[in-house]
């Protein structure tokens, strides 16, 4: 590695791939630089309304409307408040082409620590179903990787972040390395033993979520303290983020430099040598551009972010990115599809209730198509996150009786949501606006995405076994919705420069390596090729694990 | 995300369908230095005349009346209500709680011969039912608004979250079989 560049690598991003990337870099010896486009977050004092309760937040930590429709009109889409908006993108001063092209909400942090300070932590592991269903469905996309590739990573990253949950032992949802769960409550108890009778093969578990249940010391991390505030920032490093767990693994190292306000324009590429360089990026502050070289590129900016800065790094002139010698950047672009939910009455047990701000519920794993086409009319499927609680009784009339009457809560409700898989399709796509660029100079990104006919008829396939199983279980007043299905509103936007073991119709290839460039990797959530129906940061955390150890192997054989 | 509640949701919740708008677009049941600065502080701009803020100030307590814990009053509710509409609301969120206030004073003047503010609570909480029943001009839409902004600010003040509810800072752990009869309160979100 003998190198005169003042970095060994160059790490864009610092979210939940970024952090692990700088963390495993660092460790292994290298002098990485790690770059994010927001503004900087320390743990702890860097959460000013940690702890706080709504009359110490302004506006009593309600979003007011004006501020809400000028600056925050998509990040209201990713639970923004007063309490937390530090930790947002400011969506008037860091636009996309909202007009233009297909709806699509792009839910962007705007700190350090990008989505892991304000994530929803739910963490499972792909099964190896997941990573072999394109290529046994026919579906354009077969992964060059299989689920024993990753499973090793997995467990490497779960001991380290710290993900609690039960074993189940399930085909479909592989097992974690876990912390004990946290408890179900009276209700879903109720409801687990019912609806799993009823519905035999279906099962109701305690959810897995990167909070902890027992201390880490050697991290300096206390287990939850079931506040239910993760969201603003958590001074107990009880949940999984940059700033609590793998910046400061990196920063122990001494061989970090962590630089915000830093917005990476484009990667930097020898076209001769077919390698990158180093990367470009503003000062968010002064406006000054500047260029860094290293020997090993991680592009970790989120997933379309990512495609963005890739697409953004092409000769001059040229309209094709470096990185795109397969025509396939920025398509296959995938995201959830959840707008469906259903909620039900849980009868009796009322003299208990929920002491405790418990982060997190339970979850029906996905149930249909595995293993093979069941002939419901849609591929694939999906799971459920719910969780039973009790809201204080509505108000009755108005005086000293309603007031009385609001020291009581409703009956137990259980309610749920569902996740469901979106296929890769090759037409959903992002790509550079011609003409317009942002203040940086970098062209703006429209998105051309949307959801098909067989995530539709998932959809309402999930409202009705939904609904089903509510009502089979017992449960009252059961009703269901469905709203309105916006790619990107499930924040679990993936691909654009997918896997494959083909140069030809894949931008990387089973390393998380770019078949154009050895020494570029993209490991967060634009590398991949399908999109599961369980939640994806966790195998974004291991293959960014995996990658960086093949990363430094091959600096090493260099 | 369908765990990520917000901080409000045990207020949203209470109301069901039909939440006036600041508040429903605030909790989003419809669902740096460059960061724009949440107005603080004092309202920034007179909503009230002086005689619409004392009816408002009376009519706060008259929905969450001071009984074994304070009421809307010394929980400051009535100047949240006015730092809501002059600085979180948009302009239009002023319109049916102006107009319930003028049709409120126009009954009290017409069954009353005195002005609502100075009506005895009897009369007032009278006027009230009249606008909850809509049996006055505009009165259900302002008895809503109402009744949800006197509600949030109650529960989302301090005497709200600490004396009327219990309040956990740091619960320390999750019972969800927790007796009701241990604590006969709720427990502030």
């Amino acid at each position: 590695m003998a190198s005169t560049n003042r970095f060994d690598a160059i790490v864009i991003g610092s979210g939940v791939s970024g952090g692990f990337a700088a963390k495993e870099l660092t460790e292994k010896g290298l002098r990485v630089l790690m770059l994010d486009r927001g503004v900087m977050v320390e743990h702890g004092e860097g959460y000013p309304y940690d702890g706080k309760p709504a009359f110490d937040v302004p506006a009593r930590n309600i979003m007011p409307k004006p501020v809400m429709d000028s600056n925050y009109f998509i990040a209201r889409h990713g639970y923004v408040q007063p309490s937390n908006q530090r930790f947002y993108n400011d969506d008037r001063q860091n636009p996309y082409a909202y007009d233009e092209g297909d709806k699509f909400y792009w839910i962007r942090p705007g700190a350090v620590g990008g989505k892991s300070l304000i994530w929803g932590r739910w963490s499972f592991r792909w099964a190896p179903e997941d990573f072999e269903a394109n290529k046994r469905d026919g579906i354009d996309g077969v992964w060059p990787i299989g689920y024993d590739d990753v499973a090793p990573w997995y467990s490497y990253v779960e001991k380290y972040i710290g993900v609690s949950g039960s074993r189940e032992n399930l085909p479909y949802l592989p097992d974690s390395e876990f912390q004990p769960p946290m408890p179900m409550n009276v209700a879903e108890q109720w409801l687990k033993q019912r609806l799993e009778t009823k519905f035999p093969g279906r099962k109701l578990i305690h959810t897995r979520l990167s909070n902890l249940t027992e201390d880490k010391p050697e991290q300096n991390r206390t287990k939850c303290q079931m506040r239910n505030q993760c969201g603003n920032g958590c001074s107990f490093g009880a949940y999984f983020s940059t700033q609590a767990v793998t910046l400061p693994a990196a920063r122990a190292t001494g061989r970090l430099t962590l630089q915000s306000d830093a917005v990476v324009t484009n990667v930097e590429y020898d076209a001769a040598r077919k390698r990158v360089t180093g990367v470009r990026y503003v000062d968010a502050k002064t406006g000054q551009a500047q260029t860094v070289s290293a020997d090993l590129v991680f592009v970790c900016a989120s997933a379309m972010a990512s495609v963005q800065i890739l697409m953004n790094s092409r000769a001059a002139g040229s309209d094709r990115s470096h990185f795109d010698s397969s025509g396939t950047l920025g398509r296959y672009v995938m995201d959830h599809i959840f707008r469906v939910g259903m909620e039900g009455e849980v009868p009796g047990m009322t003299d208990l209730i929920e002491y405790g701000r418990r982060p997190g519920g339970v979850y029906i794993p996905r149930f249909r198509n595995i293993g093979g086409d069941e002939g419901v009319g849609f591929k694939r499927g999906y799971g459920y996150q719910g969780s039973a609680s009790r809201d204080p009784s509505p108000p009755v009339g108005f005086g000293a009786s309603m007031k009385q009457g609001l020291r009581r809560y409703a009956p137990w409700k259980f309610s749920m949501g569902a996740f469901g898989e979106c296929l890769p399709y090759k037409d959903n796509r992002v790509s550079l606006h011609a003409n317009k660029v942002d203040r940086f100079g970098v062209p703006l990104m429209r998105f051309d995405v949307r959801f098909r006919d067989n995530e539709l008829k998932m959809m309402a396939d999930a409202r009705v076994q939904g609904e089903a199983m509510l009502k089979g279980a017992g449960l009252l007043n059961v009703r269901s919705w469905e709203g309105e299905h916006v790619p990107g509103d499930a924040i679990h936007e993936m691909g654009g420069a997918r896997m494959g073991a083909d140069p030809r119709t894949s931008v990387l290839n089973g390393w998380s390596q770019a078949h154009d460039a050895s020494n570029l990797y993209v490991t967060d959530g634009a590398q991949m090729t399908s999109a599961s129906c369980v939640n994806p940061s966790l195998t974004y955390m291991a293959m960014t694990a995996r990658a960086a150890d093949h990363a430094v192997k091959q600096l090493r054989q260099a | 995300m369908i765990d990520r509640r917000t901080a409000l949701a045990g207020v949203v919740t209470m109301f069901g369908a039909g939440l006036f708008a600041p508040i429903a677009r605030a909790a989003g049941a419809a669902q740096a230095s460059r960061m724009p600065v949440i107005s603080d502080g004092p309202p920034s701009t007179a909503v009230f005349t002086p005689d619409q803020r004392a009816l408002v100030t009376v009519l706060s307590e008259r929905i969450i009346p001071t009984t074994d814990t304070p009421g809307a009053i010394a929980a400051g509710v009535p100047m949240f209500i006015e730092k809501l509409l002059a600085d979180w609301a948009v302009p239009d969120d002023r319109k049916p709680i102006l107009a319930g206030l003028q049709a409120v004073e126009a009954r009290s003047l017409k069954d009353y011969k005195v002005s609502a503010a100075k009506a005895t609570p009897e009369q007032q909480d009278a006027l009230l039912t009249l606008a909850m029943n809509g049996q006055i001009p505009g009165g259900k839409d302002f008895f809503e608004a109402m009744r949800q902004m006197v509600i949030t600010g109650y529960y989302t003040s301090e005497i709200g979250i600490t004396q009327e509810r219990e309040y956990l800072p740091v619960p320390g752990e999750y019972n969800g079989a927790f007796p009701y009869s241990q604590v006969n309160k709720v427990y502030s979100a």
